[in-house]
């Protein structure tokens, strides 16, 4: 594999990104409300016995925004993938002097680093609001860490999202599967609730417990926990989450990877 | 039309049930007492009659799309020959647009008064009529946006930063007791403010009211009548000379 060839599809997929500017735009606004007004009120809301842990909802939130906002930007590689299938642009990519393997992992690759790029000034805000509000800064290895397992979400969620580009050709399907993965993922998460608390209302028989066994296997869980308990201190860093959101990547990236080989075969 | 967006409806439909059977019941309990007590006693109920308004909001503003994808495809040419006037045109898309949404969110809306009990059936009827007048004032800001912005695109994403704004500045999702006073203040003036109050209203969660009834119906019936109005002249202006293309 040539790294020349994937930097050249890299390039391609981030100038494709930046022609969704009104997407983007969409996506800050909503970002933002998320924060500056659902975050505030719900902090007002919430009972200190949940989030006193975190200080606040809000700083409890913060994290979680990033998370979402990260899953968005690279889920939507797949619709391009599903659409330059559907239009047969594939066969102009495959015409390019690229090896079928470079061309594969090059887009899962693209996807990822596009989800980087665009949650790269929300970590940076998240950063700086956790700083404010609690005088913790982490250690460049702790930031470098987080980072890290915020680009295995991403490239993983990049995968994910190729992966159901490509087992249909049927847009409307893809936006319903993509649709129904957002729910599953966002709202059985530890996004918007902590997982102690997810796990307790398991154990009062509240919530189902394949609900909260979704909670705790979910990548967006674990991703939102490693930004937290750098960031926040609480809950406190598991190499076991590393390890959830490096099995996530590595299984969606080979899947997607093997998918985009076989449809170009075909 | 409207079934042309079945996957919408379906995604539409999955997200209310996230919203209600996961959000809903897990927030319910991460709340305060004094929350619980704001709201009647069950924050649960209060947050499924908001999310009612919130669903039929974001389906109402769908027709907003349809006038885009008419003059695209040169469907706006065809409705000009019908023999209707221009106002009779557009006073039709904005009924139409806010009765189908109606119609589609009228079942989750049924579902959700079943879960809090209905209490009065004439109240409910009221209710549901301010409802009706809400999505067609809806349906007229939608049709306003779209005939005075040409692009697509621009369109797209003003309905995106409205959406994001104007849900979470109303007391769909929470009481405004709990907001801060600059969100409160605009919170009063938020159409889905006056639609989620009389919506709970008519579910006999009187308790969580910001305002009156009367207000609330009177703010509804001012909303529609400014949007079909501005709706009627933008539309009318548009049309003239072949503006829409």
């Amino acid at each position: 594999m040539k790294l020349g060839g994937i930097a050249h599809l890299l390039e391609y997929d981030l100038r494709n990104f930046f022609r969704y500017k009104w997407w983007i735009a969409g996506m800050i606004s909503m970002n933002l409300a998320d924060l500056i007004v659902m975050a505030v009120v719900y902090t007002n809301m919430i009972s200190p016995t949940v989030a006193g842990k975190y200080l606040s909802y809000f700083l409890f939130f913060s994290p979680g925004i990033t998370i979402t906002a990260l899953f968005a930007a690279a889920f939507m590689i797949g619709r391009e993938i599903n659409r330059e299938f559907r239009r047969s642009l594939s066969h102009y990519l495959l015409s390019l002097p690229f090896s079928r393997r470079e061309l594969a992992f090059g887009r899962v690759l693209s996807g990822g680093v596009r989800g980087m790029v665009y949650m790269a000034p929300l970590l940076a805000t998240t950063t700086f609001v956790t700083w404010f509000f609690t005088e913790k800064l982490p250690s460049p290895l702790e930031m470098l860490l987080v980072v890290f397992a915020l680009f295995l979400v991403s490239i993983g969620t990049s995968g994910l999202s190729i992966t159901i580009a490509l087992s249909t050709k049927s847009f409307e399907k893809f936006v319903t599967a993509r649709g129904v993965i957002y729910y599953v993922l966002f709202f059985c998460s530890s996004v918007f609730y902590p997982l102690d608390f997810i796990r307790q209302l398991g154990r009062d028989g509240t919530l189902p417990q394949p609900l909260v066994f979704i909670a705790e296997i979910n990548p967006l869980s674990s991703g939102a926990d490693i930004t937290r308990s750098f960031l926040l201190g609480y809950p406190s860093f598991s190499p076991l989450m590393l390890l959830n959101v490096a099995l996530f990547a590595a299984i969606f990236v080979l899947t997607a990877t093997f998918a985009y080989l076989k449809i170009v075969q075909e | 039309m409207f079934l042309h967006y079945k996957f919408v409806l379906i995604l539409r439909a999955l997200w209310f049930l996230a919203q209600i059977a996961l959000f809903g019941l897990i927030v319910n309990r991460m709340v305060k007492e004094e929350v619980q007590v704001v709201t009647g006693g069950n924050y649960f109920y209060f947050y499924a009659a908001g999310i009612v308004v919130t669903l039929l909001y974001s389906m109402t503003v769908f027709i907003g799309y349809d006038i885009y994808e008419e003059a695209d495809h040169g469907v706006t040419e065809y409705l000009l020959s019908l023999p209707v006037s221009r106002r009779e045109l557009v006073l039709g898309r904005a009924i139409g647009g806010g009765l189908r949404s109606f119609l589609y969110v009228a079942p989750l809306m049924f579902v959700v008064l079943l879960l809090i009990g209905i209490t009065d059936p004439f109240r409910i009827l009221i209710a549901l009529t301010a409802l009706f007048l809400f999505a067609f004032g809806v349906a007229g800001m939608s049709i306003t946006l779209a005939m005075s912005i040409k692009s697509h695109d621009r369109f797209d994403i003003l309905l995106g930063v409205l959406n994001a704004f104007i849900v979470r500045l109303s007391t769909t999702m929470y009481p405004v007791a709990f907001m801060p006073p600059q969100y409160a203040a605009m919170a009063q003036f938020n159409p889905l403010t006056f639609a989620a109050d009389i919506f709970r209203w008519g579910a006999g969660l009187e308790a969580v009211l910001l305002t009156s009834p009367f207000v609330s119906v009177f703010g509804i019936v001012v909303f529609f009548s400014v949007f079909t109005f501005l709706g009627i002249v933008f539309y009318e202006k548009r049309l003239e000379g072949g503006g829409w293309r």
